[in-house]
């Protein structure tokens, strides 16, 4: 009996990992579609090095940053993928939070300083966690640009 | 040109598949190959294991034989009269077609349990002697462990172990018992644990070597009717948790030893005097 306990409890693990994972996915990409519309007004643009910039006043750096980590159910999902190879769909999710959550945090700094326009937007990613063994690491997601007003 | 926001509603980067379709996707291919694989090698196991040589068996049963005191919660006695007679006893009991040298280890232990360990090693706890009521009885469950070693079921044991303990730290990244000694979990989790169609392989090759010493079956199963009577006696769990007990067990070796013509009446013969102190 103890020893069937022991064998079973990782699969409560992903299960918990699963039911948790899943409530707080739902919940994040309604409050990500949410924020979406309420700063669709602010233009984000790249412009080309031979393309005159806009006017402005005044310019400052704005930065967003996101860490999200992956739950129980998606690390043994990738586990069992990383044996036969392919997307890790689940994983797909994850990376879109965060680069959809990070860019709107940007946007909203930038709102609240009352820029007209975000200028020349760049990407970072980086995973920090990387504890060497269960492959429990998180994604991290830097944004940054120029806001002008 | 003027700036239009525009909602973007479609999900590109987000594949339709639902995470549960996906795992189980993924757990059908993983799972169904390496059931695959499992079966494919448990078939190479049994073919292999009855060509290994005896020296083999031995290296693999001596480098083994401390995690099998510590299965059974127990550390060798050397100076103890019982073991003389102990040993004596087993090498009676051995099949005269089996070469392999057999060594008795007798421990002192809580546990009440017997174990055969592959390299002709036979384990008895002095908990298990306490229960034990005539050399009948001793006799038949020595011989069933012969009977283990004969079919070689641990060398079966230790080879699934193996593979399943390969697989295990190929999905979860440690292994099972989260140990450096791969080996010792391997013992811990199989090897003692046999099939049932084992088990009544040993119960008959063991009722064979008791008619072979002693002429007749009589009183062998004497220990098996008890413990069935009191079932509920906590302390030989152990050797049922081990050996897994059924009450047609009883019943098919008195049917088999009928087939046989094998006599399961017979004069009981005593324990020696060491026992009674
Ligand atoms: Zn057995």
């Amino acid at each position: 009996m103890e020893d069937l306990i022991f064998i079973l409890s990782p699969f409560f693990v992903i299960g918990f990992g699963y039911l948790i994972g899943a409530y707080f996915e739902k919940q994040h990409y309604e409050s990500i579609r949410k924020r979406e519309r309420q700063t669709l007004h602010l233009p984000v643009v790249n412009y080309g090095c031979k393309q005159p910039l806009p006017e402005a006043r005044e310019a400052r750096l704005v930065v967003g940053e996101v860490v999200i980590s992956p739950d129980a159910f998606k690390t043994f999902v990738l586990a069992l993928r990383n044996l036969v190879g392919g997307r890790v769909t689940v994983y797909e999710t994850l990376l879109d939070r965060a680069r959809r959550e990070s860019l709107l945090r940007l946007k909203e700094e930038a709102i609240a300083w009352g820029a007209t326009q975000v200028l020349n937007v760049r990407y970072e990613t980086a995973t920090i966690g990387n504890s060497s063994q269960q492959g429990v690491a998180s994604l991290e997601v830097i944004v940054y640009g120029t806001a002008i007003r | 040109m003027t700036y239009k926001p525009k909602e973007i509603t479609e999900e590109v980067n987000i594949s339709k598949i639902h995470p549960l379709t996906n795992l189980a996707q993924l757990l059908g291919t993983v799972v169904g190959v390496s059931l695959a694989i499992y079966i494919a090698l448990g078939l190479a196991v049994d073919a292999i294991v009855p060509r290994i040589p005896i020296e083999t068996e031995k290296a693999i049963g001596d480098s083994s034989i401390a995690s099998a005191y510590l299965l059974l919660g127990g550390t060798p006695i050397e100076n103890d009269p019982r073991i003389s007679y102990l040993q004596e006893l087993l090498n009676s009991l051995q099949d005269p077609e089996d070469k392999i040298p057999l060594t008795l280890h007798f421990l002192k232990s809580p546990i009440v349990n017997a174990a055969a360990i592959p390299g002709g090693h036979v384990l008895v706890t002095t908990a298990f002697l306490d229960e034990v009521k005539s050399e009948n009885e001793l006799a038949f469950v020595l011989a069933h462990e012969l009977g283990h070693l004969r079919n070689r079921d641990g060398l079966r044991g230790l080879g699934r172990g193996l593979v399943l303990n390969l697989g295990w730290s190929l999905v979860f990244g440690t292994s099972g018992g989260g140990d450096s000694s791969v080996v010792g979990t391997v013992i811990n989790l199989s090897s003692l644990n046999y099939s049932r169609s084992q088990e009544s392989a040993a119960d008959l090759s063991g009722l064979n070597a008791v008619i072979r010493r002693y002429g007749h079956g009589g009183h062998s199963l004497d220990l098996f009717k008890r413990l069935q009577d009191e079932e509920t006696d906590l302390k030989v769990t152990e050797y049922f948790y081990s050996h897994p007990f059924s009450e047609n067990r009883v019943k098919k070796l008195e049917k088999n030893a009928d087939k046989n013509g094998w006599s399961m009446q017979g004069e009981k013969t005593a324990l020696p005097q060491v026992f009674s102190q």
